[in-house]
């Protein structure tokens, strides 16, 4: 990162690659497969813009989980958001381990929910159902399973804000 | 775009930068709340008194706290603009900073002022005056850290635009303790609070909206 600084395209490109492989890892554990390439190219982005805040006296490692962890955030905020929107047909899928790691990190998180919001979720964002489907199996009407998915990302967003980081 | 697509373009534009500085960034805080200081006389903000005041403790207790405030809330703000700084603790240093300060008060009340009633000491009004006119001369040191703020990585916002804020209030009230004709430390502590409490206040809300990592 030192010879980025200084302007080496070539070091520079040997950084990037790396850290998009050790970032592409990192997301997977964390967010849907749909969101782990935005997540990547935001963060790549902010490295960017902001490697002059990178002070060599220092090891590389903690800065960039700084900035990957704060993007993490962004994007599930951004998820939060887009709570009652409808999951796309086609979904990537990412490797075994990453998905197993993933559902653990997930059902960790969903405990700590009221079991009215984590249903919500697990039904809508992890199972694919649409809202429609999910307030059929719950009993719920429409609006309080989008109520349900929405606060309980927002929920989900404090408590991993909370956290310490893992990696 | 793929991400290999994405790390071809960006480090095919790559330019040298001028790495941050946090040396720099204190020594820019530092010359902007001297050339404040140094504007206070020329401009008629000096209480007129202030070469009879010599080392009272009144004054003494003001000045020597807020410039220990100030210089630790800015070192504060300004660590906090590093993506790996944890910025909560140091706002619970400064916060424990102010409450010794303000309990160092109590020992430098001046003779008489015990017998006043407790609106007289707080006197609204002119009190109100001193919180405004400390809320302006921290302008200047809050845009100046947020300009900071922007340019770095703080990736905890928030409590770094409360730090900025601390900051610059403490910095504005540093600057107003050479100006302020009130001696009672009861006034100085309830509207000095107030001032950088709003300055603290307006820098907490405006700082992190456009601020995107």
């Amino acid at each position: 990162m030192e010879a980025a600084q200084h302007g080496h395209g070539g070091a520079y490109r040997r950084l990037l690659g790396e850290t998009s492989e050790w970032l592409q890892r990192y997301f997977e554990r964390r967010l849907p497969p749909g969101e782990v390439d935005d997540a990547v190219q935001e963060t790549l982005l902010a490295i960017h813009r902001r490697r002059h805040t990178y002070d060599p006296r220092y090891p590389f490692a903690p800065w960039l989980a700084a900035i990957a962890r704060n993007k993490w955030v962004d994007q599930l905020r951004s998820l939060a958001r887009r709570s009652a929107d409808e999951l796309p047909d086609a979904i990537a899928t990412g490797d075994h381990e990453a998905a197993v790691v993933s559902s653990s990190v997930l059902a960790g998180l969903l405990d700590q929910l009221r079991p009215a919001q984590a249903r919500a979720i697990l039904l809508v964002k992890v199972q694919g159902y649409s809202v429609d489907e999910a307030s059929a199996q719950t009993g719920l009407s429409p609006s309080a399973v989008k109520m349900n998915i929405h606060r309980g990302l927002a929920r989900l967003t404090a408590l991993i804000e909370k956290t310490p980081d893992v990696e | 775009m793929s991400n290999e697509t994405l790390i071809v373009d960006l480090s095919s534009e790559l330019a040298p930068v001028r790495r941050r500085s946090m040396v720099r960034e204190g020594a820019l805080l530092l010359a902007l709340c001297a050339v404040e200081l140094a504007l206070a006389p020329a401009t008629g903000l000096m209480r007129a008194d202030m070469h009879h005041m010599g080392w009272a403790p009144h004054l003494m207790w003001r000045v020597a706290s807020l410039g220990l405030l100030a210089v630790a809330a800015c070192v504060l703000a300004v660590r906090s603009f590093s993506p790996t700084a944890r910025p909560r603790q140091g706002l619970m240093l400064a916060c424990a900073l102010a409450a010794l300060a303000i309990a160092g008060g109590a020992f430098v009340t001046p003779a008489g002022n015990g017998e006043m009633g407790l609106l007289d000491r707080i006197a609204p009004v002119s009190g109100m005056r001193c919180a405004t006119s400390i809320f302006v001369l921290s302008l200047p040191i809050l845009a100046l850290l947020g300009a900071l703020m922007r340019r770095a990585a703080p990736t905890q916002p928030r409590r770094s635009a409360l730090a900025s804020g601390i900051a610059a209030g403490t910095c504005g009230a540093f600057v107003f303790a050479f100006c302020c004709p009130f001696n009672d430390p009861l006034y100085v502590v309830v509207w000095y609070s107030v001032g950088c409490a709003a300055v603290a206040a307006v820098a907490r809300w405006c700082l992190p909206q456009r601020f995107r990592l």
